[in-house]
């Protein structure tokens, strides 16, 4: 009421008043307080949005997406909470822009990144886990008025559920076959405690993101991956060699037998032919024993002379030849032969 | 006076605005309220949502979240019964059940904090410095890793890790909130949840877990190794065996098929020979005579010999000598 206020205020009113006259001031409040009730009487729903209605407070109707008309403000309230679309909380890392321009940039590492995402597993070791929560506003009513602070209460209860998921399992299995366990798990956990909290979300997805050991440790993780293929390196290197060595050494065997089998043949293929040789001549030799004994003689001998280098014929009254004549083992030279002062009969052309 | 008609008027419109706006009140969905009369409580709390009627001036309204609370606990560093020093950081989750009780015991949630900080604080104390380290990481459904798995394991942990685990997390959890809700109800508090956030190891602790961690990875690694380099010697050694007894079967082979074709040439030649050994004996000296003639032979025969006999003398006694 302009009444009540000060001085100067009172007469500026009374001369505005003068000169529009009091009906025209209460009829002009009255419009304004007119236009600001129907102002608060419609609103719009976005397609992800659901639209709650409060009638003095109290929850009265659940609108959705589209053009809807309450009662002004001061007795209908309408609050709107995006339920069809899914929210993200991310672990252990921070998404700083996304998408449009390009590559996702991430947070550098902080501190309070680490005191998230690192956590001991059940064989006592640290290990760097960082994971995204996915998850939607089911039932809005609940969302708003069961839990307050519903976003911290998702974090805090994630956050229990996969250090007690990776504390119940080993690094080793974190690390490698058990990501996939792991996840499912902590959404099936999570999603238990938050019905249970009547939090009114439901969970989209957990997954694991980057799951590593920490920081100093990695290189000697590696270390154990590269042993590890040095170790398949070396067996198969041997399997190689051993893969290589035995076909070839079967293969030889098979041959020295075969070539013994071949010998074999030889030998009583010659030996028969030889015996049956023999007994041709015995029985020829029989006939004429003296003859033909030294008719092989001297066949035999003519057919060696012609062959030798030195052929030396000695009177056999001759006794001491030896101390004169050179014997060498090996070629004569034609000089010794010259020097030894003998006839030499050398490549002896006598029949 | 026409100021004083409108002053008055004034005054009695105000009058009954604030009447009205006094006896009328609207609670707000998840909060209660409790209605208080000259500063005393009066009836039971009012949960429900909506507009609501009260004595103007003389009675108030106390609002109070009717919904789920978070109770956040600063991070304590506690031994563990091993003696590991350990960070541990509780979350708790409370409302407000009895506002009335509320009211006069804590009268607003800083209060309710500070007992729920008092109280859970040290009955997580007491839990955790009573169990092992292993049983605030495990949970009780535990199971003991196998195959595979196990292959970067030490061997000392792969003992340690088949203990079974006695009560677990989850057990202990239950145990710390079963002991503080013992305690909260007398607070108008109703305790829901307590949960173990992080669990970490202090500072100094946490290198020389790293440093185990290292050392751990380095054993295994040369583990690997050498069972790599023992597997290529196996299958190394292996290959000797096999190539040796390839080889000697095929020697084995080999002499027995020339041992029999020379025992039967043997006994060919032994049968067509016996016919008359002299002259075989004979015929196979000038065989290898020829035989073993080469290009570098010096001989030296007498004229005494068969073959020269005649080159001393035409004929005669000499000739009926025996030839041998």
């Amino acid at each position: 009421m302009p009444t009540y206020e000060p001085e100067d205020i009172v007469n500026d009113l009374r001369k505005r008043a003068a000169a529009l006259g009091s009906r025209g001031i209460i009829a002009g409040i009255a419009g304004a307080v007119l236009l600001i009730f129907l102002w608060s009487t419609w609103f719009t729903v976005q397609p992800e949005e659901t639209g709650i209605v409060q009638r003095f407070g109290a929850v009265n109707r659940t609108v959705g997406p589209g053009l809807h008309f309450k009662f002004p403000d001061g007795i209908e309230r309408v609050r709107l909470v995006p339920t069809a679309r899914v929210l993200k909380e991310e672990f252990g890392f921070g998404t700083i822009a996304t998408g449009a321009a390009g590559r996702t940039q991430y947070a550098p590492g902080k501190k309070a990144f680490k005191d998230v995402s690192l956590m001991l597993t059940g064989d006592l070791n640290v290990i760097d886990v960082q994971w995204i929560v996915q998850y939607r506003i089911e039932d809005p009513v609940r969302y708003l008025f069961r839990v307050r602070e519903s976003r911290q209460t998702i974090r805090d209860i994630a956050e229990a559920v996969m250090r007690r998921v990776v504390g119940n399992r080993l690094g080793s299995d974190v690390l490698t076959v058990g990501r996939v366990a792991v996840s499912a798990e902590v959404k099936e956990e999570m999603q238990k405690i938050l019905s249970d909290y009547e939090t009114g979300v439901r969970l989209v997805t957990v997954e694991l993101q980057d799951v590593t050991p920490p920081d100093t440790v990695k290189p000697a993780f590696n270390e154990v991956n590269e042993a590890r293929q040095d170790r398949e390196r070396t067996i198969n290197q041997a399997q190689e060699q051993a893969n290589r060595e035995i076909p070839k050494a079967r293969g030889e065997a098979t041959r020295t037998i075969t070539e013994a089998e071949g010998y074999a043949v030889e030998r009583v293929n010659r030996a028969n032919g030889e015996a049956t040789r023999f007994r041709a001549i015995l029985t020829e030799y029989q006939r004429a024993p003296e003859v033909t004994r030294r008719r092989l003689y001297l066949e035999a001998m003519g057919s060696i002379l012609p062959e030798a280098q030195a052929l030396y014929i000695v009177d056999s009254d001759q006794k001491a030849l030896l101390p004169w004549l050179r014997l060498e083992s090996g070629p004569m030279p034609a000089a010794a032969v010259k020097e030894s002062g003998l006839e030499g009969a050398k490549g002896g052309r006598q029949p | 006076m026409k100021n004083a008609l409108n002053i008055g008027f004034g005054v009695l419109v105000l009058a009954i605005v604030v009447a009205v706006s006094g006896t009328f009140y609207t609670l707000e969905e998840g909060e209660q309220a409790v209605i208080v009369q000259f500063g005393r409580p009066v009836g039971d709390p009012v949960t429900e949502a909506g507009l609501h009627v009260k004595l103007p001036f003389v009675q108030d309204v106390r609002r109070f979240e009717k919904r789920l609370l978070i109770w956040d606990g600063d991070p304590n560093q506690i031994p563990t019964k091993g003696r590991e020093f350990i960070w541990i950081d509780t979350t708790a989750r409370w409302r407000i059940a009895d506002a009335r009780k509320f009211l006069e015991n804590v009268a607003t949630e800083a209060g309710a904090r500070s007992r729920l900080n008092d109280i859970i604080d040290s009955v997580v104390r007491d839990q955790v410095s009573g169990s092992e380290l292993v049983e605030l990481v495990r949970s009780a459904s535990w199971v003991v890793p196998e195959g595979e798995i196990l292959e970067e394991v030490p061997a000392e942990v792969r003992e340690e890790l088949k203990k079974a685990v006695v009560r677990g997390r989850e057990e202990i959890t239950r145990t710390i909130l079963a002991e503080a809700r013992k305690v909260i109800p007398q607070y108008g508090i109703e305790l829901v949840d307590v949960r173990i956030k992080r669990l970490d190891y202090v500072e100094s602790v946490r290198e020389k877990v790293y440093a185990r961690m290292i050392s751990e990875r380095k054993r295994i690694a040369a583990r690997f190794r050498s069972e790599g380099e023992g597997r290529s010697a196996e299958i190394l050694g292996t290959m000797e065996k096999e190539l040796r007894q390839i080889r000697s079967t095929a020697y084995r082979r080999v002499q027995e098929i020339r041992g029999k074709a020379d025992a039967e040439a043997t006994r060919v030649y032994g049968a067509a020979y016996s016919g008359d050994p002299e002259f075989y004996a004979f015929s196979r000296t000038l065989e290898a005579y020829k035989e073993g003639q080469n290009k570098n032979s010096v001989v030296i025969l007498t004229t005494d010999s068969d073959y020269y006999r005649y080159l001393k003398q035409s004929g005669g006694t000499g000739a009926t000598r025996q030839i041998r």
